[in-house]
């Protein structure tokens, strides 16, 4: 079974504590426009770190 | 690395790897991003093996994203958790014997001093807990001995992660591992206080609790190794996978670890140091 992070985008104010929080390099980006994050899918391993560190619970870690 | 390699022969741009053509169009070289900037350009370090909510690899990545200026930095690290982490990194590395690291650094330092007399080469020696204050404990001391100008970093992760889970020098008193089922007789080593002895011009411990932290020590350690002395910074990275707790709570138990006074936070920075990183930090030329 395959897990990976998923940004529940509304409720994302963007402030980058998930990529702090990710040991695992590019799997997330910060889009600067719309001051939110996203996921790649492909290189997340789902731990779920970015999860315990998100203020607002948009994050959730779930099936491909 | 000259900044003039890092180019790509247009001819061959669509034949090269994604990543590699990521790292040239919006990597970190010459930019003197910081890890605030985290998450806006493709980092040095690229897909690793080690296990999913990994401490040590948090600690990598932030040291990369870290680094004053990436393009004139060399990588020593040694055997352990992190050489897995080494290959998929942008940067020259080289890796040593278990322990050799530090001996291997000085003699990189003094070429790179006489090839490069008038340019800053950064040496970096990354390893763990074994190499640096078990295995390799007199190469490393020896170098601080002889005032190498190198910056020592040491990811503590309280085991030999990578074989098992032997107890090392830097486990806990009464810590029970895979492969030291009756725990731990006697108490972590004091490398901190050690290396302020040895003659360290600055010296911390920090965890990836607190980026900005780790940022700020990590850039003075390799600053202060420019132009002062030795530096030594040790970076506790929890493992999940030996010291059986969920891949989530990394974070939280460097946390707790950081609360309760178990993995005290340390600097000691000598008066030499502290006067040349005021110099640096108030013109603003860094953080």
């Amino acid at each position: 079974m395959y897990v990976t992070a998923k940004v529940d985008e509304p409720k994302c104010i963007g402030c980058k504590l998930c990529i702090f929080a990710c040991p695992d390099p590019n799997v997330f980006t910060f889009v600067k426009d719309k001051k939110k994050v996203i996921v790649n899918p492909a290189r997340c391993k789902g731990c779920g770190l970015c999860v315990s560190v998100c203020p607002k619970d948009a994050l959730v870690i779930g099936n491909v | 690395m000259s900044k003039p390699m890092l180019k790509m022969t247009t001819a061959f741009a669509d034949v090269m790897p994604a990543e590699y053509v990521e790292l040239v169009q919006n990597g970190p070289f010459g930019k003197g991003y910081g890890v605030a900037d985290l998450g806006s350009f493709k980092e040095l370090i690229e897909e690793h093996p080690l296990c999913a909510g990994c401490g040590l690899a948090l600690a990598v990545r932030l040291i990369m994203a870290s680094l004053p200026t990436p393009e004139d930095t060399v990588v020593v690290g040694s055997t352990g958790c992190s050489s897995l982490a080494f290959p998929q990194i942008a940067l020259q590395n080289i890796h040593s014997l278990f322990g050799n690291q530090n001996a291997v650094a000085s003699g990189l330092k003094r070429a790179l001093k006489l090839r490069f007399p008038d340019k800053h080469k950064d040496v970096l020696v990354v390893a763990g807990d074994g190499a640096t204050a078990d295995i390799g404990l007199d190469m490393v001391m020896h170098s601080w001995f002889r005032g190498e100008k190198l910056a020592t970093i040491m990811l503590d992760n309280e085991a030999y992660a990578n074989t098992g889970g032997q107890e090392s020098g830097m486990s806990p008193e009464g810590c029970v591992l895979n492969m030291a089922p009756t725990g731990k007789k006697f108490k972590k080593i004091a490398l901190p206080e050690i290396a302020r002895e040895s003659g360290c011009a600055y010296v911390a411990s920090v965890t990836p609790v607190q980026p900005r932290k780790l940022e700020k020590a990590v850039r003075r350690a390799i600053l202060v190794a420019r132009e002062v002395g030795p530096t030594y910074v040790q970076i506790f990275v929890p493992c999940p996978t030996n010291f059986k707790f969920k891949p989530q709570e990394t974070l939280a138990k460097a946390k707790q670890k950081e609360k309760d006074q178990t993995y005290p936070l340390r600097e000691f920075i000598t008066p030499e140091a502290q006067a040349y990183l005021a110099a640096l930090e108030g013109g603003g030329k860094h953080d």
